[in-house]
This record gives C-alpha cells, sequence and structure tokens, in this order.
C-alpha cells in the first residue's frame, strides 16, 4: 500500500515539475538558452494570485490575474533580456538569466516583504477526498487536472493549428520555417507566453499547495526542472514530460528509503550524472 | 595592490565615520539581504528596540548605548571582516550576534582573540561557545532542547510512547534531533522512524503516507514555522490525527497564517506563551515590535531583544564598559529576565540554563502548557 | 595592515583563487561549470577533517589541493561525454550531489559541518599575506597558462572543438588538464579557507556560492587573468563600501549582472578593449 501511495504522490509532483519544465524545455528548444529566470515568473505567478485573491477573495480573479501577468512578464523578459543578446555564446544569456532571477527574487522580497504570504481562505488546502484509500486534497487535484489539461491543449495546438505547426516548424529549422513564410519572432513571443503562463499557473497552484507565498520559492522547484529538461534530452518536450513524473517518483521514494544517506533535493541531480553517463543525449534526446 | 585595498578601506571610514564619542558601542550582526533576510529582519528591529528602551531609561552608566549594524548576508567570510572592523574601527566594547550559526560561529573566533564579549542570541550550533570564554548564547542549545522534548512527550503521553520524528536538515534540526535521540531511549520512548527534509522543501506527501504506515502515537517535528505550517497542513489533511510536538522555531503567528485549523492543538515545546505578563517588558515588547515590523513578533526578535538587554545589564553590574569586567559580570549573570524565560545561570563555557516552556495552540494562539525546568534534563553541555 | 584589512584581504585571495581556477575551465577550455564551489568544498572538508587530526598546514593545503584535483579530473569525464548545456546542468548538478552527500555523512559532521578548527598558527595578519602569495602565484601562472602553447590550445578548443580534433589536438587530454588544474585551485582555496573562518557547514559551498564565482568570471571577462582579478577586487569590496544600503545590494548584484552581459558581455575586460579602440579610432579618421 505505501508503495502505491509513493507512486502515486510522486505522480503528483511529477505534474507540477511538468508545468515547470515544459516551459523551459519550449525556450531552451527554440531560443538553446538555460531560462533559470523562469524561477522568478513562478514565483510572480504565485504572487499575483495570493494578492488577488486575498483582495478579492476570488481565487478565479487571481488565476486569472497570474495567467495575464505572467503571460506578459514572459514576453518582456524575452524581449528586453534576450533578444538583444541572441547572437552571443549560449553563457551569455545564461548568466543575464542568473541576473534576471536574483533582481526578481530581490525585487518580490521588497515589494512583498521578506516573510511570506498566507492565503487568508483556502478551502482546497484541508478538503480532501480519498478514493482507494489514498488520500489527495483538492489542491493536489487541481494540480493534476490543470497541468493534464493546459499541456494537452498544448499538445493539440502544436499538432493541430496552423501557428502550432509553424511553432514547431521554427523549433525544428529555423532558416526553412523562416523562407517558408514563417516570422520567427512571433513564434518566440508566443513561445514564452505560453511557457511563462504554465509557470504562473503552476506557481499559483503551488502556492495554493503550501498556502504559502514566498520570494524564494521558486528556485529549488526550478532547478530541478532544469536536471528535468536535461534528463528528457534538452528540447524534447515528450521526454520532459516523462523525466518529469520519473523525477517526481524517484523522489518520492528516495525521501523515504535514501534519507539516511542522501539528501532529498540532490536525489534528481544524482539520477540526472547517472542517466548522463550511459545516455549522453539524455532520455529521448537525438544525438 | 596594497594601495587598493587602503584606498577601499579609507573610502569606507570615511563613509562609515562613527558619530558621538560619548556612547557605549555594542556591536551587531544580522543577515539583511538574500535568503535570510527574514530572520534578519526581526532580529535587528528586537535589538533596536532594546536599544531604544534603554537609552530613554537614561542608558548605561549615564552613557547612551549605541549599537552598530552591519548585514552579514549569513556567509562566514562576511562576519569574519565585519568582527575585524567592529573591533578594529568602530570600536565597539562588546558585540551580539543576529545571525546564524554559520557566521556566528566565525565572528565568535574573531572576538575571542580580541577579548571582546560576545552573545550569540540565536544561533545553536554547540561550539559557537567552545571557542574560549569570551562568548556566550543567548538562547538553549538545540541537544537541552531536543531532551526536554523527549522529556515532555514521555510525562504527557506515556513513557512507551511511539514517536515517528520529522526533522529539518540544518544545524538547528539535527542539535535538536541529537538530543531527543540521546533522552528518549532513556525514557523509554520508541523512535520508529526519523524522516529528514531540506530548507526548501514545502511537499511532504511521500513523508505523510509513510508516517501514516509507521501509526505513530507521537509526531515529533523540528522545523522552521515556514516548512512547520505547510508540513502539519499536510499531517492533518493526509488524515493522520496524531498529537504533534513540534521545536521551538515553530513559533511564529505565521504559523496558523499558514497551517490555519490544522495547526490547532499544536504543541511546542520551547515556545513563548503570548498571554504571560512576566517578564514585565514581554507584552510591551509584544506590542512595540508589532507597531515597527507590521507582524507579530517570534523567538527570533525576542532573543535578539533580550541578549541587548542582558549585554546592558552585565555593563551596569560591572559598573564600567571595560570588556573584561563586562565579560566577567556576563558569566555571573544569575536570573536575569530573558523575554523567552528567566535565565538561570551561565556554565563554565558560557551556555546558559534556563527553564524550558511548552505551549500549545488553542484558538490561533500560543497558549502555555507546561513548564520544564529539571536540571537533569536541562544542563547545557559544556 | 589592520585586522580588518587582513580579513578583506583574505576574504579577496580565496576569491581570486577560486575565479582564477574557474577562468581556467570556462575562460581558457570554455567548459561552462556550474558546480565550482563543491570543488572549493571538497578543499575544504578534506583540509579540515585532516587539520582536525593534527595534520600540519601545508599538507592539509595540499592534500585539499589533490582531493579536488583528482574529483575534478573525474567530473572532467562528463565533459567528454556531455557538451554544453548538458554540461551546465550537469556540472550544477555534480554541486547539489555533493551537498545532499556531505550533509547526511556523520563522520564530516552532517548539518554541523566541522567546526573548532585550530587556527593556521600564524598572526592573522601574516596569514592575510600567505593567502595574498598563492593568489599571486595563481595570478602568474594564468598569465603564463595562457600565453604557453596549452593556453593556444585549450583557446582551440574553447573555439571549435570538432576543428581542433581535425588538426590533432588530443582533446580529451586538454579538456581533462584544464579540469583538474581549475578544481584543484578551487580546492587550494578551500584549504586556505577553513584557517580563517574555523569553521565549515554544508551551506557555505552551495549553489550560490558557485554563482558568485561564475559572476567574478563574466564580469570581469572570461578568458582575461587580469579582468577576473579586477572584478574579484570589486566584487568582494563592494559589501563593504555599500552597507549602508544593504537592503538593495542582491538586487544591484542582479541587475549588474544582466547590465555587463547585456553591454559588454566580454566584462570589464571586454569593456576596457573597446574603450581603447574607440580612443584609437578617430586618429584613423581626421
Amino acid at each position: 500500500m505505501l508503495f502505491v501511495e509513493l507512486i502515486v504522490k510522486g505522480l503528483v509532483y511529477g505534474c507540477m515539475y511538468a508545468m515547470m519544465a515544459v516551459g523551459l524545455t519550449l525556450v531552451y528548444g527554440l531560443l538553446r538558452i538555460l531560462h533559470i529566470a523562469h524561477a522568478g515568473v513562478f514565483a510572480l505567478g504565485a504572487y499575483m494570485v495570493v494578492t488577488v485573491a486575498n483582495a478579492t477573495g476570488s481565487l478565479a480573479a487571481g488565476f486569472l490575474v497570474a495567467l495575464v501577468v505572467s503571460a506578459l512578464a514572459g514576453m518582456a523578459i524575452y524581449r528586453l533580456a534576450y533578444q538583444p543578446i541572441l547572437g552571443h555564446p549560449p553563457f551569455v544569456p545564461m548568466v543575464v538569466s542568473i541576473g534576471l532571477f536574483i533582481v526578481m527574487q530581490e525585487a518580490f522580497r521588497m515589494i512583498f516583504g521578506a516573510y511570506g504570504i498566507a492565503f487568508d481562505t483556502n478551502p482546497w488546502y484541508v478538503a480532501t477526498i480519498s478514493p482507494g484509500g489514498i488520500t489527495f486534497n483538492y489542491v493536489e487535484i487541481a494540480m493534476v487536472i490543470a497541468s493534464v489539461v493546459l499541456l494537452l491543449g498544448f499538445g493539440l495546438f502544436a499538432g493541430l493549428t496552423r501557428a502550432g505547426i509553424a511553432w514547431r516548424a521554427t523549433v525544428t529549422d529555423p532558416q526553412m520555417a523562416t523562407s517558408f513564410g514563417v516570422d520567427p519572432v512571433r513564434v518566440r513571443y508566443l513561445n514564452f507566453m505560453f511557457g511563462s503562463a504554465l509557470a504562473g499557473i503552476a506557481g499559483g497552484l503551488v502556492g495554493l499547495l503550501n498556502n504559502y507565498v514566498e520570494p524564494t520559492m521558486g528556485g529549488l522547484v526550478s532547478y530541478k526542472a532544469l536536471a528535468i529538461i536535461v534528463l528528457g534530452g534538452l528540447g524534447s518536450v515528450r521526454g520532459t514530460l516523462i523525466a518529469s513524473l520519473i523525477l517526481g517518483v524517484v523522489e518520492s521514494f528516495g525521501t523515504i528509503y535514501l534519507a539516511d544517506v542522501f539528501d532529498r533535493d540532490a536525489i534528481g541531480f544524482l539520477f540526472l550524472i547517472v542517466v548522463l553517463m550511459v545516455r549522453p543525449q539524455g532520455l529521448l534526446g537525438r544525438k | 595592490m596594497q594601495k587598493k585595498f587602503i584606498a577601499a578601506a579609507a573610502m569606507a571610514g570615511i563613509l562609515f565615520a562613527g558619530s558621538a564619542s560619548a556612547q557605549i558601542k555594542i556591536g551587531f550582526h544580522a543577515p539583511q539581504s538574500g535568503p535570510a533576510a527574514a530572520d534578519g529582519k526581526s532580529s535587528t528591529i528586537g535589538a533596536e528596540i532594546a536599544r531604544d528602551w534603554i537609552n530613554e531609561k537614561g542608558g548605561v552608566n549615564g552613557q547612551k548605548i549605541e549599537l552598530v549594524i552591519y548585514d552579514d548576508q549569513n556567509k562566514p567570510d562576511q562576519s569574519v571582516p565585519i568582527a575585524n572592523k567592529l573591533i578594529g574601527q568602530d570600536k565597539v566594547v562588546a558585540a551580539v550576534s543576529g545571525s546564524y550559526s554559520g557566521p556566528t560561529h566565525a565572528a565568535a573566533t574573531v572576538f575571542q582573540n580580541a577579548h571582546i564579549p560576545y552573545i550569540s542570541a540565536y544561533g545553536v550550533h554547540p561550539d559557537i561557545t567552545k571557542e574560549g570564554n569570551w562568548a556566550f548564547r543567548g538562547v538553549q542549545l538545540g541537544q537541552p532542547q531536543g531532551k526536554g522534548a523527549a522529556k515532555f512527550i514521555a510525562d504527557k503521553f506515556g513513557k512507551t510512547a511511539k514517536v515517528a520524528m520529522i526533522t529539518m536538515n540544518n544545524d538547528f534540526g539535527q542539535s535538536i534531533a541529537d538530543g531527543f535521540k540521546e533522552e528518549a531511549p532513556k525514557l523509554g520512548l520508541t523512535i520508529v522512524k526519523e524522516y529528514t527534509f531540506g530548507l526548501g522543501e514545502r511537499q511532504f506527501g511521500p513523508i505523510v503516507a509513510s508516517v501514516k504506515a509507521d501509526a505513530p502515537d507521537v509526531i515529533y517535528a523540528i522545523g522552521y514555522y515556514f516548512v512547520g505550517g505547510p508540513l502539519v497542513a499536510q499531517v492533518r489533511s493526509g488524515g493522520l490525527k496524531q498529537p504533534i510536538v513540534a521545536a521551538q522555531a515553530f513559533d511564529s503567528m505565521k504559523l496558523m497564517e499558514i497551517a490555519k485549523d490544522a495547526a490547532e492543538g499544536i504543541y511546542i515545546v520551547g515556545g513563548m506563551d503570548r498571554g504571560r505578563t512576566t517578564p514585565a517588558d514581554f507584552q510591551p515588547f509584544l506590542a512595540e515590535f508589532k507597531k515597527r515590523a507590521g507582524y507579530d513578533a517570534e523567538a527570533v526578535a525576542a532573543n535578539c531583544y533580550s541578549s541587548v538587554m542582558l549585554m546592558a545589564d552585565a555593563m551596569k553590574r560591572a559598573g564600567s564598559t571595560d570588556p573584561a569586567k563586562v565579560r566577567e559580570a556576563l558569566a555571573a549573570t544569575k536570573n536575569f529576565p530573558m523575554l523567552t524565560g528567566p535565565l538561570g545561570y551561565f556554565n563554565s563555557v558560557g551556555e546558559l540554563y534556563s527553564p524550558l516552556e511548552v505551549t500549545q495552540v488553542k484558538n490561533g494562539q500560543f497558549v502555555g502548557v507546561t513548564v520544564i525546568d529539571d536540571q537533569s534534563i536541562l544542563a547545557p553541555p559544556k | 595592515m589592520s585586522a580588518y584589512i587582513a580579513s578583506l584581504v583574505s576574504v579577496i585571495g580565496i576569491n581570486m583563487i577560486l575565479a582564477l581556477g574557474l577562468n581556467i575551465i570556462s575562460g581558457f577550455c570554455g567548459q561552462v561549470s556550474l558546480g565550482h564551489a563543491a570543488f572549493y568544498g571538497i578543499g575544504a572538508y578534506t583540509a579540515a577533517y585532516l587539520c582536525k587530526l593534527g595534520v600540519p598546514l601545508p599538507l592539509t593545503l595540499l592534500a585539499g589541493t589533490i582531493m579536488a584535483g583528482a574529483i575534478g579530473i573525474v567530473v572532467g569525464l562528463t565533459s567528454l561525454r556531455v557538451r554544453d548545456d548538458f554540461l551546465a546542468v550537469t556540472t550544477m548538478g555534480i554541486g547539489f550531489v555533493f551537498l545532499g552527500f556531505v550533509r547526511k555523512q556523520k563522520w564530516l559532521g552532517g548539518e554541523l559541518g566541522i567546526s573548532g578548527i585550530p587556527g593556521s598558527g600564524l598572526d592573522p595578519v601574516v596569514y592575510a599575506g600567505l593567502i595574498l602569495l598563492f593568489a599571486a602565484a595563481v595570478i602568474v601562472f594564468s598569465l603564463w597558462l595562457k600565453r604557453s602553447w596549452m593556453g593556444f590550445t585549450f583557446d582551440a578548443v574553447a573555439d571549435d572543438e570538432d576543428a581542433a580534433r581535425t588538426v590533432g589536438v588530443n582533446v580529451s587530454t586538454y579538456k581533462l588538464t584544464a579540469f583538474g588544474i581549475g578544481t584543484a585551485l578551487a580546492g587550494l582555496a578551500g584549504g586556505l579557507y577553513i584557517y580563517f573562518a574555523r569553521i565549515i557547514l554544508p551551506d557555505t559551498f552551495d549553489f550560490v556560492q558557485s554563482i558568485a564565482i561564475l559572476t567574478m568570471v563574466v564580469i570581469g571577462g572570461t578568458g582575461s587573468v587580469w579582468g577576473v582579478v579586477a572584478a574579484t577586487i570589486g566584487l568582494t569590496l563592494l559589501p563593504e563600501v555599500s552597507r549602508a544600503a544593504a537592503d538593495y545590494r542582491l538586487l544591484i548584484f542582479g541587475a549588474m549582472l544582466m547590465l555587463v552581459m547585456r553591454f559588454s558581455p566580454g566584462g570589464l575586460a571586454g569593456l576596457a578593449t573597446m574603450l581603447k579602440r574607440r580612443k584609437a579610432a578617430p586618429k584613423e579618421v581626421p
């Protein structure tokens, strides 16, 4: 029973990682940037949800604002931080991204206070259902539903719509896509918009799940998300999804059975290093 | 290169030249930027309240006290230059640390060598006071806290209770857990399993699931309130009904904000009964802190306030600001009213003896349950 | 030299050795590393462990250096397997794995780290001088390395690995050498650090520390020895002169990182070259 429960709980956290990691993968697939500041967008989303929900009493309004603000923030990050330096070697945008993350984290601390903010009312957080003897609170359920719906929606978008096909074409071969009339700049905005909106929503959900929103909340999740996208084979969305779920489960077991010898936060990276030794291109990456 | 250093130092000297010299200078360092800034802010406000109240009442031996405050970013490589600067340039006669163990320990060796009395207000690393006899501690060590928790659990829930430990991975967590693990078997308690988690952890699903399988009688949780809040909420929403006993750092009104109803009934060993009227400055402090900070005071702030008060008290008793005499007076402290509980005495290495207050969350307030005042358990280690 | 200046000099010297070590890996050889603090930690833990056993200072420093360098070479092996961004995340992972391991080792003090480390036996001012001496030696070594044939080969590997391989450069050996030297220097810095701080805790060697070292390198200008030296001094003294603005320090730090990369990806060194060129330019066009 414990085994089943650990697997299920691991999958729930895997969904959380997936929402975070897919945005990173999208940015990486398109621009070859390790977008560490994604963690800042995640926290931004959480702050939007908690401040709006506490002010208006409406969680829906909070998530709506978070969706819009984080999508806009993502596009602004692309325009202001990355676009001017696209031609430079990869470490340049990476360092910019680190700088931006530090700036965002400190800005949250100054604006919203060094102490975190809790939701005034958070009914989902204590309401539970127990299908099959495993207890979930409603936020966990919402997390799973949100990630499945959003990621499935994205899959349909990428597979079926014109803009989606343009996006895929640009990722595969930017030059070819451009010569077929795809505007690569629009694709990039779209990319940042979608990825950041996902991160913002994930941030809001994690804020609800912890009932606590704090300036540094994005850090650890995004470091793990970086490990995930490498595990998945940089740039592969499918690989990222699989790696997210695997990491969730591996961590879940590691927390219980490895705790005496190894810290949980390092499990993901240990796993990553082991996998890379065997498959340098990641789980689903192409050589 | 030498010139550059001197120029930079000179510049720093000009920018931060001390003011009136008729004041008693006490050094203070705390993390004011970066991830540890939240506690740094509370600790600084606590110390400042002490300074202001001392000065309002005429200061110490007719002189006002001045706090020279620096940001150590919670880094030893920052606190060592700061300690040297406090000693060499600011000419402080005493110092208080409002910081965590790493920077406090590193600075303690500097103050030791310079023979300046130094109080660690809440850094709990056991070795901070071991460098020599100039460092004192304004807070109970982790080890007696853990032992006290074992005693409380044995008294309250029976000597054969089975306990699941959930411990935070840092010096605070480990030292309390060590004390608990040492004492619990002696009292007959069984530790079914110890789980650990990192400071950044907020998701305890796997731990909750596993604790459920262990079916302990009591859950002993060691962590800060911001991990404690999500932890107890998830323990309760995971369907576990066992009583939760928690360590001192759960003591923050934020705990109730985060965990809401799930916080009800938690016991905190080493907490502060918010309704108590002793010592006389306790309630005024809570009110003043709330006014200045905009949020409620927790143990960190109270410890820093009391440590500055204690230092000033030692100066009064010494009738002098001569560091050697202040040190002697500090070492001779008896029954000083700290906000967290009366300080009985300092042992030979500068660790304090203080009874341990146990509180319980009732209707969203910390209410006193009992006080453990047992020399055989709480005597500070040497 | 007052004790205050001596402690600043010590911190600058240690940071300089760290940054110049990373500069050999990332600047000279072009291998991005986000886990340099782990090797700093390996050196510090090795030295501290031995020091507590009574081993004298020269030997603890040597052991720390060798241990870090040896593990560095093993990690360097991964750089042969994975490239660029994979390597960046892998090295970041090495940092987390190191911490995750050390935290749980009772014999290394676990979360309480190693404390009560005996002093160096030297006066703090003399010890600062010793650190400075090591830092100076690392500067000279870096300059020499950059000009030597090895430096040119590093350059070639950094610029275009495949091309270097085609012209017969044994890329693997050079990468491993760069990793070995760079991480060994981090180990040396770790050894020097323990006699300065007299306590080490796992968190001292975390990801933030790795980023701090990386920052010194990129702001100075990856690959430029003098640029890195200047950036290390500047960034280490920044908190000293900006203590009043403590609240904004990290914010300014982050913004600086962004602005430098945005307007001068070559860091201070790049900026200096740019200014030189601008000065020279008007002469050509009368």
